[in-house]
């Protein structure tokens, strides 16, 4: 039973992971960018959520909307007015730049909202349920639901409308893209802003469940870099994949090595794939 | 040619990547409905001058125009609202994409839905094998078929002027006679067609007028049958000694 609860655990983390991954390898895969952004977006997003849940009292699940539109927003005018200048460089001088504005960014936040952790308590919290002897955190549970709604939202839009196909055309050739009339630094824009939106919605969900400081932006990133490598790079599937695997990973590896061991664990196996199966557990390059 | 006939018009053009410079003013012009065959040897700059009609390279002198509009400083979405439709050397399907996803991309700047449909229709009934293909990736289809695939995409963007980079190389005889037949039918539709090709023979047989470029130049230029009969031509591209 203690087996399966942790799998369960390590499942419902999962789901959440995933949303974490979904939009950075999205941005990685599409532009060929390495967002180091996207750990602060993620923060910036809880920050949304705590700030909406104090003041106007609005549950996190629906804030989603606030911080997903202002995190899009802010994504495009990042992509469209500094990475798009420089999106075509090799990926270490995209990674240097958003690395500096990350740094500004983070910096800005530690001014703004200081380091101290801070907890969104809600007042009407679903308590747990009892399912044969499997306890299931019902917050959790309708967080990772959420998760996964948006997840499968993003998959379905670059699958079947205009925009989304456009985006995976660019992903695969550019030149080719732009003959069909694309324009491409456009579909940049755009790609960059929904990778930014998710990690808002995924900053929203995750503001129930961890305390809130800038000082967690490098944890997302290092889990979100970590579910890329495991599930290959640039597609929805594999982001969900290579989160739940994390999850479940991370879940079995603090029961065995200690819950302080759990993050360690995760780069270990990150280094171990690298050097034996450098294309991911899928393998293929997936594209969704 | 008279002004006031429908045509692309291009004079004196030239253009090039950076330094190196590869057309040095090229002068073609195709009237609608017409087909236009270009050839010439290897790295003379056919596929630059489709590139540069297309807009994905700038020209850097000379003009283009589209019934007396000039295109000079268009981007290829300006190119290909004009009506004027490139299917690029080496096919470049985007191969993880399924067919009937490859061909939707060919009407990306279409608003009007059903006339899509319609079209899409219509390049399935053209090439029956990418109707039953229509859900496979276009990375899994045979060459002939991926150039079938490229064909249509570009016929889905609705074009007055189909431009096609080398429609036969690589393929067998037997897709090759397809393809032209199906260029054939499409241009008695009433589109334009310019094609560029390696295969002179066909290319002459099939088009109306040639043009021969050498060195980013126009060397021959004339009616089909002309062209094929200059001894210059029968020596350097047919083989004819
Ligand atoms: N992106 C590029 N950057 C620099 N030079 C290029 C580029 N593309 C083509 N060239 C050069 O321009 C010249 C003309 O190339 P182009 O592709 O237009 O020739 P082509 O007539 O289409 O040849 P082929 O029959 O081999 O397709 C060549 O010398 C080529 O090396
Ligand atoms: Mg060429």
């Amino acid at each position: 039973m203690l087996y399966l609860q942790i799998l369960l655990n390590g499942l419902l983390l999962g789901g959440l992971y995933a949303l974490i991954a979904v939009g950075f390898s999205l941005v990685w895969g599409v532009l060929n960018v390495i967002n180091i952004l996207h750990g602060t977006f993620i923060v910036l997003g809880s920050y949304i959520a705590y700030f909406a849940h104090l003041y106007f009292g609005i549950h996190p699940f629906a804030s989603v909307i606030i911080s997903g539109s202002v995190l899009f927003c802010l994504g495009y005018v990042i992509q469209a007015g500094i990475i798009n200048r420089v999106v075509a460089a090799p990926v270490l001088m995209t990674l240097t730049l958003t690395f500096g504005l990350d740094l500004l960014l983070n910096n800005a936040m530690l001014i703004a909202f200081t380091a101290d952790y801070r907890k969104l308590i809600l007042t009407d919290s679903l308590g747990s349920y009892d399912l044969w002897g499997l306890i299931l955190p019902l917050n959790r549970v309708a967080g990772v639901g959420l998760a996964a709604l948006l997840t499968f939202g993003l998959y379905r839009l670059l699958r079947d409308s205009n925009i989304g196909r456009a985006i995976v055309a660019v992903r695969m050739d550019r030149e080719a893209a732009t003959l069909m009339g694309v324009r491409v630094n456009r579909i940049n824009a755009v790609t960059f802003a929904l990778g930014a939106l998710m990690a808002g919605a995924a900053g929203s969900i995750f503001s129930i469940i961890y305390p809130i400081s800038p000082i967690n932006s490098g944890l997302f990133l290092g889990k979100a870099f970590v579910i890329c490598i495991l599930g290959g790079l640039g597609s929805v599937p594999g982001a969900m994949i290579g989160g739940i695997a994390l999850g479940v990973i991370e879940s079995y590896g603090a029961l065995f090595f200690g819950p302080e061991h759990s993050t360690t664990l995760a780069f270990v196996i990150l280094i171990a794939l690298l050097i034996f199966r450098p294309t991911g557990i899928m393998g293929r390059k997936g594209y969704e | 040619m008279s002004e006031n006939i429908a045509q692309l018009e291009i004079k004196a053009l030239t253009s090039g990547y950076g330094e190196i410079q590869v057309l040095w003013g090229i002068d073609v012009g195709i009237s609608a409905g017409e087909t236009v065959c270009i050839i010439g040897s290897n790295g003379v700059g056919k596929s630059t001058l489709l590139r540069t009609i297309s807009g994905i390279v700038k020209l850097t002198g000379g003009s283009i125009t589209l019934d007396g509009v000039s295109l000079n400083n268009a981007t290829p979405e300006d190119v290909l609202s004009a009506g004027i439709v490139h299917v690029p050397e080496g096919r470049r399907l985007f191969s993880a994409m399924s067919v009937r996803d490859n061909l939707l991309m060919g009407a990306y700047l279409r608003k009007d839905k059903s006339a899509i449909q319609d079209d899409l229709e219509y390049v399935y009934h053209m090439f029956p094998i990418l109707a039953e293909r229509r859900r496979q990736d276009a990375g899994t289809l045979s060459g002939g078929e991926q150039q079938m695939c490229a064909i249509g995409r570009g016929v889905m963007g609705r074009p007055r002027y189909l431009m096609i980079d080398e429609l036969s190389l690589g393929l067998a005889p037997r897709a090759v006679d397809l393809l032209f037949e199906a260029l054939h039918n499409i241009n008695q539709s009433g589109v334009a067609i310019l094609l560029v090709e390696q295969d002179v023979m066909n290319a002459l047989e099939f088009a109306d007028r040639a043009f021969v470029v050498d060195q980013g130049k126009i060397i021959v230029s004339g009616n089909a049958d002309e062209v094929a009969a200059n001894p210059l031509v029968q020596e350097a591209y047919m083989g004819v000694v």
